[in-house]
């Protein structure tokens, strides 16, 4: 059965039993090649086709999701005993289809998911890291294809071709590491051979660290660490239903300055990024959604369930993680701003950091382990810093901003350049 | 195409259920499906890995498909692997006290309102509590005969508490999960637990980062034994040179008198009746002594390094073994808790875990108290929060100065290459002569 008959027949049989039904399919195919040291050790392929079916009756919500579809009797027995359970509350209907821009927004064509592309991909970056002394502890390529599709009893029914490719290398020198990694979902993007010698540059540079006294210093904060720290805290706090249930620093701040006012933060789903899309996990169509603009906060996301229990609208902010049940999320969170040269006077770059999932989500306080920090002055990487804490919090760091690099790049869902923070707590060994 | 060196097909059926219930609304109680198989061949080189949904092992044709499928992978990969001999058997998993299926979503959910309901004291302005179960049907095959079949049940919950007074949030949280049966009943003790957490801490303080005499409650120093110890021994590190620990067998790491275990065989959170290759697992002592004694393994890396025990391969299902720990602890000394405070004299003691994180290579790994107090003339003080550490593994497990002898395990997940694993881990107080505490008090 193809997948368009597949959703027909789960939604005829699922409108007999429930008010409506909202039907979510997942297929697609990833390779990947992955090196141990600097040959590749493992080729792998992963297929799979899964659906995920919700079914909404007198405001009471059920999901379920199987990994076989020849399974979805079971499946949406299984979503409707789980609606049954659920507490009922405020409903008004899925969404109906709209006028859409069918245009596949992160498909590339070029992209050939198979093995040699992915063998191709590590040549370039072993060929990249060569330019270092270092050598490669892991790394790996992948290529990916999916068609995900969305269908409800409201009539609305899309869908759309994703790709996607990424690498990453991992390398060492004494006990120097060095992490970089692209990602996108075209092909193009993807500078292998740059994210090598990246990747090999940070362990080379960081040998011969010299230690840093505990205090304030300014700091610059690489893409990569601007978005762990971004991304663990400051975006849970967006989430309309942590702020409706009082779980978000941000709530009864709207209108309020926020962040440093050259900042703004929007999630554009037109972006070129890795979660563009014109339509969210609930077909609700998308669009630009302005969270803080000049450092005042705007609005907060959305998706349907949250906005009808609370009288709010939804921002189209439904997500999917690993095709289950939707959430409140965002498709390419843009941190953007003037950008200027913040390289020219002397701060601790830090390239990474260990442990921002421990950050407290609520306060925003965090303390993590740098990774890779260097003095940089004159835009140029000076003295490698052997080791050191980075202390403070996610809310008031965005406020104490310095300014913003001009090199954005995707890390995740979070499109963002670098930032330079002044006055931070840097404690020493 | 030349005929695979070695296969294995492992198949994970089963389903999974979730309760989440946020502020006194059930906002979803529902379950799941999965049925994913990963098929793994070793061509003339290395590994072609194939996995997809709903594959059966039985049938010849779809066998023999997946094999040529990833014998076509394995044709780009230039490391010529090994494997290891290792012996193949597998443990009895331990019986169910109340099985988890015999139980109706309907109680299930109410059980979980209860502890819910116990987290809402005065000033608690959010609680949510969760409850996992996933029955896994696990069956593993490989081409040289040999064969296992088992079921494992988990489930366990979570509760959180936010608590707010004046524009100043905190949480407190607190979780168990186990492999030994349903666990909600009469549990509500751990919702009042997680609320007074939260409301205490809305009069912490904010710890001064530096260096201090640190006291790790065995919460918090069985996380430490997983970040600072555990990965660091994994063979699949140890082979690509991203350990401080290679090279390193039989050299003191760490004090006299300090025992770490990996034991998948023990019935915690952890546990695995058989390894995800196949193998018996055992219990391995990493450090005997303060003297590093073993690395974990799986077949490949037992093979490519030695000076291990293989065992330790697990995978989430529907991806690819890797060398995993299971139920990693410190063993207990003689120290009372009272011992270790009035030795420390003028330190901080943290307590509970936000979770870590390590770079092996580098061996510096960090991770997050839930909270602390400082210690003043060997008593506990004020109460500070937000407070991480962070150290060197080679450095750290010299200055543990005192080892309790009050260990308690705890269950938890840990995720390596974009795989989650059930976990265990544990360890008594222990006394660190020097640690770098990161707070933002000034």
């Amino acid at each position: 059965m193809n997948t368009e008959e597949l959703l027909e027949r789960i939604l005829a049989e699922g409108r007999r039993r429930a008010e409506e039904v909202e039907v979510f399919c997942g297929e697609g195919i990833g390779i990947s090649a992955e090196i141990k040291q600097a040959i590749i050790g493992v080729a792998e392929e992963s297929r799979i086709r899964g659906l995920s079916i919700r079914t909404i009756d007198h405001g009471r919500i059920g999901v379920s999701g199987t990994g076989d579809p020849a399974k979805w009797q079971a499946c949406l027995d299984a979503a409707l005993a789980s609606g049954r359970i659920a507490d009922p509350q405020e409903w008004h209907g899925l969404p109906g289809p709209a006028e859409i821009d069918r245009k596949p927004l992160s498909a590339d064509p070029a992209l050939a998911v198979d093995a040699e592309s992915a063998a191709g991909l590590i040549r370039q970056l072993l060929e990249g890291a060569s330019a270092y002394p270092v050598e490669v502890t892991g790394g790996s390529a992948g290529l990916s294809r999916s068609v995900i599709t969305i269908a409800n009893t409201k009539g609305a029914y899309y869908s759309m071709e994703r790709t996607h490719a990424g690498v990453s290398l991992e390398t060492i020198s004494g006990q120097s590491t060095g992490y970089e990694f692209a990602s996108s979902p075209f092909l193009e993007d993807i500078d292998a051979g740059r994210v090598g010698e990246q990747a090999a540059f940070f362990a080379a540079h960081s040998v011969g660290g010299r230690d840093i006294e505990s205090g304030a210093y300014d700091v610059i904060l690489s893409p990569i660490a601007a978005a762990q720290l971004i991304g663990t805290v400051f975006l849970q706090g967006l989430s309309g239903k942590n702020v409706k249930a009082g779980r978000s620093y941000l709530a009864g701040k709207l209108g309020e300055q926020c962040t440093d006012e050259r900042l703004s933060l929007y999630d554009d789903p037109f972006a070129r990024g890795i979660g563009s899309t014109a339509w969210d996990a609930e077909a609700v169509p998308t669009r630009r959604l302005d969270f803080v603009r000049e450092g005042v906060l705007q609005c907060f996301a959305y998706d349907l369930r949250t906005a009808y229990r609370y009288g709010e609208q939804t921002t189209a902010s439904a997500v999917r993680s690993g095709g289950g049940a939707p959430g409140i999320g965002v498709h390419n969170l843009i941190v953007d701003g003037p950008a200027s040269e913040i390289r020219d006077e002397r701060a601790v770059y830090i390239h990474d950091v260990v442990g921002a999932h421990t950050a407290n989500p609520l306060s925003g306080d965090f303390s993590v382990e740098v990774s890779n920090p260097f003095w940089i002055e004159g835009g140029e990487f000076g003295e490698a810093i052997r080791s050191a804490m980075y202390a403070g919090n996610v809310f008031e760091m965005l406020g104490e901003i310095g300014g913003l690099g001009n090199d954005p790049r995707i890390v995740g869902r979070l499109i963002l350049p670098s930032i330079r923070l002044n006055n931070q707590q840097i404690i020493g060994k | 195409m030349s005929e695979p060196r070695y296969y294995d097909v492992r198949c994970v059926r089963g389903e999974a259920t979730l309760i989440d219930i946020d502020n006194g609304v059930v906002e979803s109680a529902g379950t799941s499906f999965f049925d994913r198989a990963v098929v793994r061949v070793l061509g003339p080189m290395g590994w072609g890995v194939l996995t997809l949904d709903h594959f059966d092992p039985e049938s010849k044709g779809e066998l023999s498909g997946a094999l040529a499928s990833a014998m076509r992978l394995a044709a780009i990969t230039g490391d010529r692997v090994e494997l290891g001999e290792a012996p193949h058997a597998a443990l009895p998993v331990p019986a169910l006290r109340e099985d988890p299926r015999t139980v109706d979503l309907e109680e299930k959910t109410r059980l979980l309102a209860e502890i819910e309901a116990a987290a809402r004291l005065p000033e608690v302005v959010n609680t949510r509590a969760r409850y996992s179960e996933s029955i896994d049907q696990v069956r593993f095959l490989d081409s040289s005969g040999n064969e296992a079949l088992y079921e494992m049940v988990r489930s366990g919950f979570s509760i959180m508490a936010v608590a707010a007074r004046n524009g100043t949030m905190q949480m407190g949280r607190e979780s168990d999960h186990t492999i030994t049966g349903f666990d909600l009943r009469h549990r509500q003790a751990l919702g009042e637990k997680a609320a007074e957490t939260a409301v205490a801490l809305l009069d912490a303080g904010l710890a001064k980062g530096g260096t201090f005499r640190t006291v790790l409650d065995p919460k918090l120093a069985g996380v430490f034994t997983h970040e600072a110890v555990g990965h660091a021994s994994e063979g699949d590190h140890i082979r690509e040179g991203n350990s401080v620990l290679a090279g390193r067998i039989g050299e003191r790491i760490g004090c006299e008198g300090l025992l770490i275990v990996d034991d998948p065989t023990l019935p915690g959170y952890g546990f695995e009746p058989v390894d995800a290759e196949g193998v018996a697992v055992q219990r391995t002592e990493i450090i005997r002594d303060g003297i590093l004694q073993a690395y974990i393994h799986n077949r490949e890396t037992l093979a490519a390094v030695g000076d291990g025990v293989a065992g330790h391969a697990r995978a989430e299902h529907g991806d690819a073994p890797l060398v995993r720990m299971s139920n990693t602890f410190i063993e207990n000394g003689d120290a009372t808790r009272d011992e270790i405070l009035a030795e420390c004299g003028d330190g901080i003691l943290l307590k509970g875990s936000r979770g870590g994180q390590v770079d092996p290579g580098r061996g510096v790994f960090q991770f997050n108290a839930e909270y602390g107090y400082l210690i003043e003339n060997g008593e506990c003080t004020r109460m500070v929060r937000d407070v991480s550490l962070s150290g060197e593994i080679l450095k750290t497990l010299h200055n543990i100065l005192l080892i309790g002898n009050d260990r308690e395990m705890h269950a938890g997940h840990c995720g390596k290459g974009g795989q989650i694993v059930p976990v265990s881990d544990g360890a008594p107080h222990i006394l660190l002569s020097s640690a770098t505490v990161g707070g933002r008090g000034r």
